[in-house]
Formats: C-alpha cells, structure tokens, sequence
C-alpha cells in the first residue's frame, strides 16, 4: 500500500512543481489589448494606404512598441494588485524565451526599413516578423498554459499559407494586402485568443 | 518490502498541506504569500500554520517587507529545507523501487 501512497505523493510534488514554473499572470486582457491595437494598426494602414517601406515599417513598429508598452502596464497593474514580485522566476523565463526571436525581428525590421528598399518588398518586413513572433510565442509557451505553443504554431501556419496563396494569386501584393495581413494576424487573432480566454479562464476570487 | 523507508520520510513534510507548500517553493527561488494561497486554494489562516510549522523546522524563511504602501509577504526554502526535501523525494522514489517486481 505504501508505494501507492509514494507514487501518489511523487505525482503530487511532480505536478505542483511543474504549475509553480508557469507563468500564470493574466493573459486575457494583454491579449484583447494586443489584438485591439493590431487591428487598429491594420485598419489604420489600409485606410492610410501607407506604401513606401519606411512608413509602413514605421506604422507598423510603433503598433509594436504602443502593444509592448500597453502589455508590460496590464502585467505590472495585476502584480501590484497581487501584491506579487513583478520579476518572478516564470516571468523571467518567459521574458528570456521570447527576447531572441523577437530582438532577431527587429533588427530585421531595421535594416529592411533603413536600407531604404522600395515599397514592394515590405514582404521582407512581413514575413519574417509574422515567423519570428510565432517562434517568440511558441517559445515563450513552453513556460506558459493555455495552448501559448498551439498558438504559436498557428502564426507560423497562417503565415506560411498566406504567403504560398499570395504567391501563387499575386505575387507583388499592394501595401493595403500587406496592412490588412498584419491587422488581421497581429490584431484579430490575438483578439479571438483573448475572447477564447476570457470565456474559459475561471474567474479570479475577488480580494 | 522493508517498511523502515516509509517510517523514516519526514513526518513535518509529509503532511498533504505542508508537501503542497515545499513543493510549490522547490521550483521557485521565492513565491509570494498571495501566490500560494491562491494556487493551492488554502485559507490565509490555514497556509499560516503551515508556513509557521516550516517556519520553526527551518524549512522554510519569511521575508516581509513593503511594496507601494501594500504589504508583501515572500517565502523561500531554506538550505535545510533544500535537504530534506530532496531526502523525501528520493525515499518515495526508494519505496517505489522496492514494490517493483524483480
């Protein structure tokens, strides 16, 4: 009976361990903020129709930092009213896992923008940003629940089969494709993940 | 199978409660009062006498301090509540190896 009662206790400590290692701060409302603000950015673009690739890079890495700065606010507001250390161990792990693919993004963004290429290869400023936040998120979920790495997995798989249909119907697409791809990927996706979240995360107790 | 592993597993650690609490602070350096509570649904009253049981054994430190006029309450594992958790785990693990069939 008693190596019952070890396997139990084992799994017990197994599990309670592995949830202590999560990142648990509240995601729903960073991702409402995070998809509103992508949508706006996307349907500010395409109604800006904002060509040359400096403007649209410009356009689009301000939505990032305005999406940063908004998310960083939402998670320190929720440790403060948790009476919680902000830099807790998950919440460095997550930070870690997401600053590689992310930094590689912006730098990226800032030699396609800075070496003054024309508009039409804002791909090379879609593209890889839409890959590389996926990666970002798919990293970031190995220390976070809720399906974060499903979600990653689906940036990449939006990205790339948009990118083998754009090719195959138009292969120069217009700055509005590009604006209204990004709108969608950045803001409504995140928006239907933070809907998604809202509806099954149980309710916090109230303090 | 020998039973001596199963009576020598600390006593102050095996209880449910206080294993939830030392196995929450082992893959943490430090976790909140507000946090463990939270994620092991206890009652403030009920995570402070088994904090204070850590507490007196040496298991477990309490730093309180203050954080925008709010106080905080943090716990760590101690070096000795280090020890002898991983003493408790590898005698569960020990016990589990006896009952496996040879």
């Amino acid at each position: 009976m008693e190596h019952h009662a070890a396997a139990e206790h084992l799994e017990v400590i197994r599990t309670l361990m592995e949830r202590t290692a999560l990142y648990r701060r509240t995601l729903a409302p960073i991702m409402l903020y995070v998809g509103s603000v992508g949508t706006l950015a996307g349907a500010g673009g395409v109604a800006l129709g904002l060509e040359s690739l400096p403007a649209f890079g410009a356009w689009w890495l301000a939505a990032a930092v305005l999406a940063l700065a908004g998310a960083f606010v939402i998670a320190r507001r929720q440790a403060l009213r948790d009476g919680e250390p902000f830099w807790s161990p998950p919440t460095l792990r997550v930070t870690q896992a997401m600053v590689p693919p992310l930094a590689a993004g912006f730098i990226l963004s800032l030699v396609t923008v800075l070496a003054t290429a024309p508009g039409e290869w804002r791909s090379l400023f879609v593209i890889p940003n839409a890959l590389f936040y996926g990666c970002a998120v798919h990293a970031a979920g190995f220390f976070m629940p809720r399906g974060m790495k499903l979600f990653g997995w689906l940036i990449i798989g939006i990205t790339g089969v948009t990118v083998l249909l754009a090719a195959w119907v138009a292969p120069t697409p217009g700055a509005r494709f590009h604006h209204a791809f990004m709108g969608a990927l950045f803001g409504l996706l995140h928006l239907a993940y933070g809907i998604y979240l809202y509806v099954t995360e149980p309710r916090e107790r109230s303090a | 199978m020998n039973p001596e592993p199963f009576l020598q597993l600390d006593r102050v650690i095996h209880e449910k409660g206080r294993l939830a609490i030392m196995s929450m602070l082992a893959a943490s350096a430090e976790l909140s009062f507000t946090e463990l509570r939270d994620a092991l649904e206890m009652t403030d009253g009920n995570l402070t006498t088994h904090v204070r049981t850590l507490q007196e054994t040496g298991y477990v430190s309490v730093a309180k301090s203050y954080q925008r006029n709010r106080r905080l309450t943090t716990l760590s594992m101690t070096a000795a509540g280090r020890r002898a958790f991983a003493e408790y785990v590898s005698l569960l693990e020990r016990i589990i190896r006896q009952a496996r069939p040879k």
